[in-house]
């Protein structure tokens, strides 16, 4: 299959990347570029792990061609904040106690973070329906829930 | 005793609310899970699985497989020792020699430079089939003239226990009341997040060492070894962190581990094989299903005399630890209530289907739903109050139950009444169903080996004054490092912040039986107390030596009798440099009291028991079938909660994860083939399934766990199910005896009317 020559803006820094046509967003964020937060926990676009935001806007990356998203802005959970400083979505997870096994808090923080940026104080419903796309089978989303909360009430 | 309730809206931390410094890793992506670990040189590996349910293996055409570009090995049987491994009875080979018996039975494998290579090489092998009759059901296996699976096993029966207590003909003849049903429930899937993977490496210096995340990596070390023949120093488990696990990786995907380390020994390059999300569903070795047919006999007054169950669960076609599942799932339950007469036949059979294994509570969540069912149904008869005639019967602290079982602590009377109590039993509102239900569970099983009960641990001063455990117990995400930590730092008053617990190495932790039978807290954590302990004697003895002079030690710092301070890495250096580098190494053990059961299972079997009492609160729509799950309540004995924050946790998932198999789970087959091997086809509860779960800790302290505390992460899942399907039926009017309880099965159950 040919290559194809892409530039892509992740977490503001422009990668050129020789990639397969067919790539899924995933794979190159993940194989290419070394990104590995994003998770890949069905492929199928079920489970939400994968969730990126392109132009803000939450997106399973495994359904995404990686060479539609060339001129987008791309954000992974690497661009969202360090260990050393958190950001406040970050910190809210943590504080609450809403991380378990981990595997499907990169992409509950995407969606959070999609969420909050545009809608300043969710109600629970409109929470739980928002990340009803993004599966967790360790906490029963109950700390999820209360982190996003209180994210939204230190942003 | 004290009592810990979580409202949904606790905004206060405590002090025992710890979590260990790898959530910072997680939440910002820097966390390295299996899929995203990569060695130089790394080879991907695929399977080749059965199309077939039932198949003889006429011949295996590789054609150019291997000369193909970017492919650097294949596999298949007839290259392999024909040498059986298994979990409880050998009756697997890492690839199939002549034999398939399920849909995504191992054929061949390949290595190849990517992963998609290796898909088009596995694509590109052609197998001749001679098909044999299969058989899917379990009842129909049992019979004489059913297509045989395995030749060691006649008529399909992998294992079969007869038990029998006291008298249970005579217990029903002298019943007032009699009540009896038949459950079912399918099989379920763990469905951790993260498929299972792992990178295989082997070369003559380190051996073989597998990177992958296990609940129980030296039993799988164990195995792999004894499979492939190869000394067991040089095989070594080393574990990423891992994306969940729930009981259904205790022992992760062994035939990926040995087909990915037979791929690595013959390319003498480092394999990594993954399972898709659909193989994760054909080949994950979910928990068995089973049909229970139960009997239950009461006194007019609602004391249960006696209780008869046959049952039969199916194995699919290869065992794993189904047996021991079975037998958890056919006894366990007995001892929630005084049952004094038990008559139980249990067979588990082969099937052409996926094999099995096992998922969280061991099956005692299954029992829970077909028992408690049971007795409400006998609450009716007998027009007593289901709560009532729980208190009447249930076990309590002192009591040796049926099955020989010790109940040091118990506090379930209280859970039932904190439970009944929060859901408004007493207080009900029109419209709404309420349903309760109680459960056991072993804290600590003792009988995976009679002859390793226990565990321990290591806990070393550093040269920095920072404490690091060394301990063969696994940390999923359920906090098990956190509470070892939090157990350490009580035991050296030192601030937990300063120490760290290592766990996914074999070869620098202890050997352990694993994250399996609620050991973590209880026996794993048990160990890291005594091995704290003996640190602490360690470092004051130490630094009575350094000052000549009795010491004491206080928060941390070491005093003297005449009042001179050293502080703990001045005490490590000193033992460094007189022993020319030796560190101060606490060893710790804890060997439980053998478990003395007899030839019929009669004995103790655990450490403690937990217990647990849940309450729902529901609402059906009588047109539709459609169930509203209002409300949970989650009442725990688990002794003296050591770590609120991952107790807390516990409960929710646990909870969710017993609705899940209440009402939306279980794997589907048509002809043996699996028909929602999917996340869009095997539902779990989302975010907007998940009702108010309500936590309630009944503080009651246990004389034998660490701190007074017993175990928890499995029960949470047990008492949803009977809950959840008793309170169905008192809404509805009618019970739905098959799991999972959809709208459709309660709508079938209203109008009468019957699908095929």
């Amino acid at each position: 299959m040919a290559k194809l020559a892409v530039t892509l803006k992740v977490n503001g820094e422009t990668k050129e990347l020789l990639i397969k046509e067919d790539a899924l967003l995933i794979d190159v964020l993940r194989d290419e570029v070394g990104l590995t937060g994003t998770k890949k926990g069905c492929g199928e676009g079920e489970c939400g792990t994968c969730t990126v935001l392109i132009d803000g806007r939450p997106v399973n990356s495994c359904l995404v061609l990686a060479a539609l998203a060339q001129g987008k802005e791309i954000l992974t959970i690497e661009g969202v904040g360090t260990p050393e400083k958190l950001h406040p979505i970050q910190q809210a997870f943590v504080e609450e106690g809403a991380i378990q096994c981990g595997f499907c808090t990169p992409g509950m923080v995407m969606t959070t973070k999609a969420l909050l940026d545009r809608e300043k104080n969710p109600d629970e419903q409109q929470i739980r329906k928002t990340i009803s796309g993004n599966l967790c089978r360790c906490t029963g989303y109950v700390k999820i829930v209360k982190a996003v909360k209180r994210a939204a009430g230190e942003l | 005793m004290p009592i810990i309730t979580e409202n949904i809206t606790r905004e206060k931390k405590t002090e025992t609310d710890f979590q260990s410094p790898e959530v910072w890793t997680k939440v910002t992506g820097k966390a390295v899970y299996g899929n995203d670990f990569k060695l130089p040189g790394m080879l991907y590996g695929k399977i080749l699985r059965s199309p077939h349910p039932h198949a003889r293996i006429k011949k295996i055409n590789l054609g150019s497989v291997e000369a193909m570009p970017g492919v650097y090995a294949s596999l298949t049987g007839a290259e392999l020792p024909e040498r059986p491994y298994g979990i409880v009875f050998d009756d697997e080979l890492p690839l199939a020699a002549e034999l398939v018996r399920y849909i995504g039975d191992e054929v061949a494998a390949v290595a190849a430079v990517d992963n998609e290579t290796a898909s088009k090489a596995v694509e590109a092998i052609n197998v001749d089939y001679e098909m044999l009759p299969a058989v899917f059901s379990p009842r129909e296996a049992l019979k004489p003239d059913a297509p045989q699976l395995h030749e060691k096993f006649k008529d399909n029966l992998a294992w079969e226990r007869n038990l029998l207590r006291g008298d249970s003909d005579k217990a029903f003849r002298e019943a007032d009341v009699i009540v009896e049903n038949t459950f079912t429930i399918p099989s379920v899937h763990s469905t951790y997040l993260e498929p299972t993977v792992c990178v295989a490496a082997d070369d003559p210096y380190n051996g073989l060492i597998i990177h992958t995340a296990v609940q129980s990596p030296d039993a799988v070390r164990v195995i792999i070894a004894k499979a492939l023949e190869l000394p067991l120093s040089k095989v070594r488990i080393v574990g990423p962190v891992m994306g969940g696990g729930f009981g259904g990786r205790v022992y992760g995907n062994l035939k990926l581990y040995m087909i990915a380390s037979l791929l690595a020994i013959k390319t003498g390059r480092p394999v990594k094989m993954q399972l898709t999300r659909e193989e994760e569903f054909l080949v994950g070795r979910p928990m068995i299903a089973a049909e229970m047919h139960l009997k239950m006999g009461f006194k007019n007054d609602g004391t249960i005399l006696a209780r008869e169950a046959d049952i039969v669960t199916d194995n699919g076609a290869y065992s794993a630890q189904a047996p021991w599942v079975s037998k958890t799932l056919s006894e366990r339950n007995d001892s929630v209530y005084h049952i004094p007469n038990i008559k139980t036949r249990v067979r588990l059979a082969y099937t052409n289907k996926v094999p099995t294994g096992q998922y969280r509570a061991y099956g005692n969540q299954a029992a829970n739903f077909a028992t408690e069912s049971l007795l409400d149904m006998g609450a009716v008869k007998l027009g007593i109050d289901p709560l009532k005639l729980r208190l009447k019967n249930c076990v309590k602290t002192g009591d040796t139950t049926v099955h020989g079982l010790k109940i040091k602590s118990c506090a379930l009377a209280e859970c039932l009444k904190a439970a009944a109590e929060e859901i408004g039993w007493y207080d009900r509102k029109k419209g709404y169903g309420y349903g309760i239900s109680a459960a056991i569970h072993a804290s600590g099983s003792l009988v995976f080996d009679k002859n390793f009960r226990g565990a321990a641990a290591l806990a070393r001063l550093e040269l920095d004054g920072r404490i690091s455990i060394f301990s063969g117990e696994q940390d999923y995400g359920q906090g098990a490092h956190a509470t070892f930590t939090l157990i350490a730092s009580r035991v050296l008053g030192i601030s937990p912040e300063m120490i760290t617990v290592y766990s996914r190495d074999t070869l620098s932790s202890p050997h352990s039986i694993g994250a399996l039978g609620n050991r973590q807290t209880t026996i794993g954590g048990k160990a890291v107390q005594m091995a704290a302990k003996r640190l602490r004697e360690l470092i004051v003895l130490t630094a009575a030596d350094m000052l000549e002079d009795p010491v004491v030690m206080e928060k941390g710092t070491l005093r003297s009798a005449s009042d001179r301070i050293v502080e703990l890495p001045l005490v490590a250096y000193h033992y460094h440099s007189l022993t020319c580098g030796l560190s101060l190494i606490g060893e710790g053990r804890y060997v439980p009291e053998p478990s003395e059961y007899d030839e019929t299972g009669y004995g103790n079997i655990a450490v403690t028991y937990s217990f647990a009492a849940h309450g729902a609160v529901v609402e059906v729509d009588k047109t539709t079938g459609a169930i509203t799950v209002h409300k949970i309540v989650a009442a725990h004995d688990s002794g003296k909660i050591i770590n609120q924050i991952s107790a807390i946790g516990q409960v929710f998932g646990g909870t969710t994860q017993g609705l899940g198999m209440s009402c939306y789970e279980g794997y589907l087959f048509n002809k043996g083939e699996v028909a929602n091997a999917s996340l869009a086809d095997y539902r779990i509860p989302t975010s907007l399934d998940v009702p108010d779960i309500t936590p309630i800790f009944i503080e009651n302290e246990d004389p034998e766990g660490p701190y007074g505390a017993k175990g928890l992460g499995e029960i949470v899942q047990i008492p949803v199910l009977g809950a959840v399907a008793n309170a169905v039926a008192d809404a509805a009017g009618v019970r739905v005896t098959d799991l999972p309880i959809t709208a459709e099965k309660v709508y079938q159950a209203l109008s009468g009317w019957e699908c095929e």
